[in-house]
């Protein structure tokens, strides 16, 4: 082990640097300063030949020069008295005349990280700006900006800074792409390198010159610069458009964020872009790079936010292969499911049904989730397929598949029916606190139409003792009570059983109080207990309709091309709050910054004050089951009070229609078949407060448009426009899956 | 083709289009507005170039700004545009991990990153994989690590920076991975390390410290990738003692150039170009027989020993470049590529305005351009296999492959790769041609065969003896894969039509191509 003899190494080898005879011989010299730098890679401390190491520093030997620096470079923070000795032969170095060794020592002394270095580095920095070796100008560039982090708070050099920005024409690629990377670290107080006109217009003619690092670098400053008029926008958009397929992913991916701010105000734009870059993403969504791969898949989610049918074609391209890691086949998952549509499901899913077997039980349990994401559209499909799952009695399965159902049958009544015949036989195969809650809140809801539901859970009830999470036992009180109000006969022993057990012998507080209070409701009389239990809920498929609407581009154009769209939004956020507290310590927030994000904050309160009334003030009650009969008269005797026409293209198809209204709460009196010329439908609503609306639906075989007029049997303004929206919602979302 | 340049041309600009209320109208082509022939674009492209002209813009503006600041420094700012901060990539180190997470080297390229940070990432990493949330992708506090994997090595690049993930893992990957290692042969291998050490592992860095140490300099210098060409690189890179004698190290060319890729007075004895067109097929069939992907990524690779700065010229028959011509006639077979990549030394108007691929190669091995062919094909062999598991006793394996491609070509050194279960025992084989090996270590048998000409159907059978207690664990259908290599023959039927080579001192140089077909990501699942 190096680690214990450290001291005898190092007594050792500073032996062997100060014999003379070694110093002699070249060969020998630099094989004792290599295991020096071996030491140091082990992790072992060296500093104790720094002198030694100083004075080998002064030698022909490139190589051995490098390593020497190196050592200083690792050192010197640790010695920095003795790290000013070297400087001498630094300075030497940097008049050298091989641009190589210029370089290197110029490269070397700014890397030094020690108090006191910045006035030794100064000319040699200047020096290095005028150099005729673009190598030593590249290391000088960057040197520049080194210099300045040494001492972050001292005054921004004037005369450096133009001579940066003038640097800004030099010949070499590379040192006008440093140029924008030191001016960006000095500048950084100020808001960064400024990006005006000339500048831009320089850059973008340099593009094709330079590497890929330096495109996508300077793709990124170009984000800063605003163009002046639509003209230049797009003379930008076209010389820069043979970057959106550039071989390398990272430009690609620049490109196309740097296209997505500039045409912020141009939507058709954006999708055209978009479309541009579907091939290169694709390509990349298929790299023999997992990280590329996974990147990309990221940033393919991002985009299927805002444009839900954009992969759909290409589905095929998102399945698993037998040996990818975990994180893409997740995130291909992911995919998956966003882009599914009328054409491809069938594939889709039977795709998916094939990894839900698959041995990684996490990736099993992952696609039977996908497959419950499908299900909010295409629910017969797979409800089947998750029924069969059932079949297979895995616990891993047969849980997840239980918490599926569970979703889905809050979100999509319409499927209660099937979920509830397969459910029986389920709770032998499930074993964990999840899938138990998630098996007796249905059997709790459901029960009635689950023949055996009281027994399963009276089996629950007598092993409940044994039961190891509280708060499959809080699930457990309240599914027995709610069942028992709809078959007590069968509830009423075990129910009895549980509360006692609940209240004398229970540990755990929160169950304890849970049983005390049912208790004490019970004895409210059971009329109470109905009124307090079976209130109506909050109704979470208007949130799903909602949730559907695509995001505008420009919500996460800026988000675009950095670690936000991997991490995914919300662990970036806790990511970054963590940050954020830990930097708000030492630095002083930043005012430019301040500047910049102030206006962001009130238009999304705009938004969200819009938002809010809407959803708050209408709430249209279920179940409200009007008679044609009952809806002709009322429909004749009113005026209308609302009429408007929708964008429409196709056909209506009635069923999905139907469905759709129902999960808003909108019954369907009648309706024409599918196909009719004219289509016509009439639909009927309540609202809490007893409004009714009725609704006529009018489809002329030759428009593309549907008519709607809505009468209120009270007129009040306020809920009619928020009736018309839910409205709007629901055929915007079906005109979505549509196409 | 996109929905806005509807014509046929494969130019296209971007214009505003002229919305009507609501509806979006169908995109108009603007008439010549392509960049380089539009005269406001011409114009934007050259009047940077006048460089006394735009010298005094650049001066006066920025100089402007300057002057005001230092009279009040933070109010007199011009107005800032609302441009978000530029987050690109820097890393603040790069780290080389054993397999363990112990570092075996490391750079600090930035010093605002402690070093120490590195001893997080093992056991954050074997967290996030309990957690079956791994990603190539980790944060520790305000600390992010970007990471591969490359044999037993983890390469980890640390940032503060809210940075451009795809740029650092191309960066990564640019410096240990190569570019070609699907195919049956590696045929190129061209990435940084690998100029110095054949295969990049433990072993080879702890022998070759002072190298990395050297490359990881030159790679990177404050955070920002620099020089990652290799052939540039080597330039820089004095490694053999030989060179010690001489006291003095060559000046390397590159420091005054102007093209990053090519230095200049290069020089060969006799010029040559190889040309390699290389198509791997993508395949993935289900368990039923039926094809669920199958694509063609072709890439043509260069290895260029040229003199001087030569200009090149290569015509494929691109159906594209035909149907321009007016050449499309019945005689001529062309191909249609898709997603077409070049090399940045190709000069891209060109292409875009005639179709003509013209560049200044750099040195040695690269890859010029790269497409795709989504075009349905007949899979190239066909697998049909029978997997019978009789439980506690034995597994009977029935595999036939058919060649599908024409009778005159042949496929070298194929591989077929079938799934054994883990705890199969005593493998017996027949095979109607070449050989059959079992792989333990890897759960398959390996089915060579060294010459398989199309048209021909041969035919596998192997037996395995079970334990007959049976194992706990369930284990998963891993699919059979397939390796091959038909050299002369490309599925999509492109072809080098000529090269020109073009450099002033007027020598003569010879092209040479070579066609390869090959397996790439090739797998039919099992049921």
């Amino acid at each position: 082990m190096p680690y214990l003899g450290s001291e005898d190494v190092v007594k050792e080898l500073k032996k062997a640097l100060c014999n003379p005879h070694i110093q002699a011989d070249r060969l020998r010299y630099r094989n004792v300063i290599q295991r020096v730098i071996r030491h140091m890679t082990q992790g072992l401390d060296m500093s104790g030949v720094f002198m030694e190491m100083v004075k080998a520093s002064a030698t022909v030997d490139i190589v051995q020069k490098k390593l020497v620096y190196l050592y200083m470079c690792t050192y010197a923070p640790l010695k920095p008295d003795l790290a000013l000795l070297a400087i001498n032969t630094l300075c030497k170095d940097c008049s050298d005349p091989n641009p190589m060794v210029r370089g290197l020592a110029l490269r070397s002394m700014c890397s030094l990280r020690m108090p006191g270095v910045q006035e030794y580095i100064q000319q040699p920095i200047l020096n290095g700006l005028r150099d005729k070796a673009s190598y030593v100008r590249r290391v000088a560039v960057l040197g520049c900006a080194k210099m300045h982090n040494l001492h972050r708070d001292s005054e921004v050099d004037g005369a450096l800074v133009n001579e940066l920005y003038s640097l800004l024409r030099d010949q070499d690629p590379i040192v006008v792409v440093n140029c924008l990377r030191s001016l960006e670290e000095i500048l950084r107080q100020e808001g960064g390198v400024v990006i005006n006109k000339p500048i831009a217009h320089h850059l973008l003619n340099r593009m094709p010159k330079l590497d890929q690092w330096g495109q996508a670098e300077v793709l990124n400053f170009l984000l800063r610069y605003e163009p002046r008029s639509e003209e230049e926008l797009f003379d930008i958009l076209n010389l820069l458009d043979s970057f959106l397929k550039s071989s390398s992913p990272g430009v690609v991916m620049g490109a196309t964020k740097l296209f997505l701010i500039l045409a912020k105000k141009f939507p058709h734009v954006q999708t055209d872009v978009l479309v541009q870059v579907k091939g290169p993403l694709l390509a990349a969504c298929s790299s023999e790079s997992r990280e590329l791969c996974f990147a990309a898949l990221c940033h393919v989610r991002q985009i299927l936010h805002s444009l839900p049918g954009h992969f759909s074609s290409h589905y095929k391209k998102f399945f698993c292969s037998y040996s990818e890691p975990h994180y893409i086949k997740l995130q291909k998952v992911e995919v998956l499911c966003e882009l599914v549509n009328d054409e491809n499901v069938q594939q889709v899913l039977e795709e998916l049904r094939g990894y839900c077997t698959d041995v990684s039980a996490d990736f099993a349990q992952a696609a039977i989730f996908a497959i419950g994401g499908i299900a909010r559209t295409y629910t017969d499909q797979c409800v089947q397929i998750l029924t069969e799952l059932l079949g297979l009695r895995q616990e891993h399965i047969t849980t997840v598949v239980v918490q599926t159902f569970r979703d889905l049958v809050w979100l999509c009544p319409q499927c209660t029916e099937a979920v509830c015949q397969a459910l029986p036989g389920c709770e032998e195969n499930i074993q964990d606190s999840e899938g138990k809650q998630a098996l007796i809140w249905l059997l709790g809801v459901h029960g009635e139409r689950i023949p055996n539901a009281p027994y399963v859970l009276e089996d629950f009830v007598e092993n409940v003792k044994s039961e190891t999470f509280p708060a499959v036992t809080m699930e457990l009180l309240t599914a027995l009570l709610r069942l028992f109000l709809s078959r007590p006969a069968e509830c009423q022993d075990t129910l009895g059983r549980l509360l006692h057990y609940c209240i004398e012998e229970e540990k755990n507080m929160a169950v304890r109080d849970r049983g005390l209070f049912y208790y004490r409701l019970l004895l409210a009389g059971i009329d109470e207990v109905k009124r307090i239990l079976c209130s109506p809920k909050s109704d979470p498929s208007l949130g799903l309709l909602e949730d559907q609407a695509e995001r505008p581009v420009n919500s996460w154009a800026s988000d675009f091309n950095t670690l936000v769209p991997v991490y995914g939004k919300a662990r970036w956020a806790t990511i970054s709050k963590y940050q954020g507290a830990e930097r708000r310590g030492p630095e002083l927030p930043d005012t430019a910054s301040f500047a910049t994000s102030g206006p962001l904050i009130p238009e999304e309160n705009k938004e969200r004050v819009q938002e809010l009334p809407d959803s708050g003030a209408l709430v249209l009650v279920p179940n409200c089951q009007l008679t044609a009969e009952y809806f002709e008269k009322t429909w004749f005797s009113l005026k209308v009070a609302h009429q408007q026409v929708f964008p429409w293209r196709g056909a209506v198809h009635p069923d999905t229609l139907q469905m759709a209204l129902q999960v808003v709460n909108i019954q369907t009196i009648a309706m024409s078949r599918a196909g009719a010329h004219p289509w016509k439908a009439y639909l009927s609503a309540q609202d809490d407060t007893g409004c009714l609306f009725l609704t006529e639906l009018l489809l002329e075989s030759e428009n593309s448009e549907m008519q709607i007029s809505v009468k209120q049997n009270e007129p009040r303004t306020e809920t009619l426009n928020s009736f018309i929206s839910v409205l709007e919602t629901v055929f915007g979302t079906i005109g979505d899956i549509k196409s | 083709m996109d929905g806005w340049s509807g014509d046929s041309s494969h130019q296209h600009s971007w214009v505003q289009r002229e919305s009507e209320a609501g509806q979006r109208s169908p995109p108009k082509l603007r008439p010549a507005a392509v960049f380089a022939s539009a005269n406001r674009a011409a114009h934007l492209e050259a009047s940077p170039l006048r460089r006394t002209h735009l010298g005094s813009h650049l001066r006066a503006g920025a100089s402007a700004g300057r002057r005001k600041r230092r009279r009040r420094r933070l109010p007199a700012l011009p107005p800032r545009l609302p441009g978000p901060p530029a987050a690109t990539m820097s890393a603040s180190a790069v780290f080389i991990l054993d397999v363990k997470g112990k570092p075996l080297i490391s750079r600090n390229y930035k010093g605002d990153v402690a070093m120490s940070e590195i001893e997080n990432f093992m056991p954050l990493l074997m967290q996030r994989e309990e957690e079956g949330a791994l990603a190539p992708l980790l944060s520790h506090g305000r600390v992010h690590f970007l990471w591969i994997k490359h044999s037993n090595l983890y390469l980890v690049a640390t940032t503060l920076k809210n940075a451009n993930a795809s740029l650092v893992y191309s960066f990564l990957y640019k410096t240990v991975e190569g570019e070609d290692q699907r195919g049956p042969k590696r045929v190129y291998y061209s990435n940084v390390f690998s100029e110095y050490f054949k295969e990049l592992e433990e072993e080879s860095i702890r022998d070759n410290f002072v190298i990395v140490y050297e490359l990881l300099d030159e790679l990177m210098d404050f955070g920002f990738p620099q020089t990652t060409d290799s052939k540039i690189l080597q330039e820089y890179i004095t490694q053999q003692g030989n060179k010690l004698e001489t006291g003095k190290s060559r000046v390397p060319p590159t420091v005054t150039n102007a093209v990053s890729w090519r230095s200049e007075g290069i020089k060969y004895k006799k010029n040559e170009v190889f040309i390699d067109v290389i198509e791997s097929v993508n395949l993935l069939v289900n368990a039923n027989g039926s094809v669920l992907l199958s694509e063609i990524v072709g890439t043509i690779k260069l290895k260029v020993f040229l003199s001087g700065m030569p200009e090149l010229r290569l015509g494929l028959n691109d159906r594209v470049l035909f149907e321009l011509t007016g050449l499309s006639g019945s005689k001529n077979k062309s191909v249609e590529l898709e997603d077409v990549k070049f090399h940045q030394c190709v000069r891209l108007s060109r292409f875009d305005n005639d179709r003509t691929i013209s560049f200044i190669p750099p040195d040695g091995d690269f890859e010029l351009m790269s497409y795709r062919l989504s075009t349905q094909v007949k899979p190239l062999i066909w697998i049909e296999s029978v997997i019978e598991k009789f439980s506690h006793s034995r597994v009977e394996i029935m595999v036939k492959a058919k060649g599908q491609f024409k009778k005159q070509s042949v496929a070298n050194g194929v591989e077929i790769s079938v799934p054994v279960p883990s705890d199969a025992d005593s493998p017996r084989f027949k095979t109607s041609v070449g050989s059959a090996k079992y792989v333990p270590e890897k759960n398959v048998v390996i089915w060579s065969i060294k010459s398989f000409p199309g048209g021909k159907e041969y035919l596998m059978r192997a037996h395995f003896g079970l334990p007959s207690v049976e194992k706990e664990e369930v284990e998963g259908r891993p699919p059979i894969g397939v390796k091959f290599e038909i050299p002369y023959f490309t599925v999509s039927g492109i072809q080098v039509r000529y090269m020109k080579i073009i450099e002033k001192s007027g020598y003569q140089a010879l092209p040479w191509v070579r066609y390869i077909t090959q397996s790439g990501d090739y797998q039919l699942r099992t049921s």
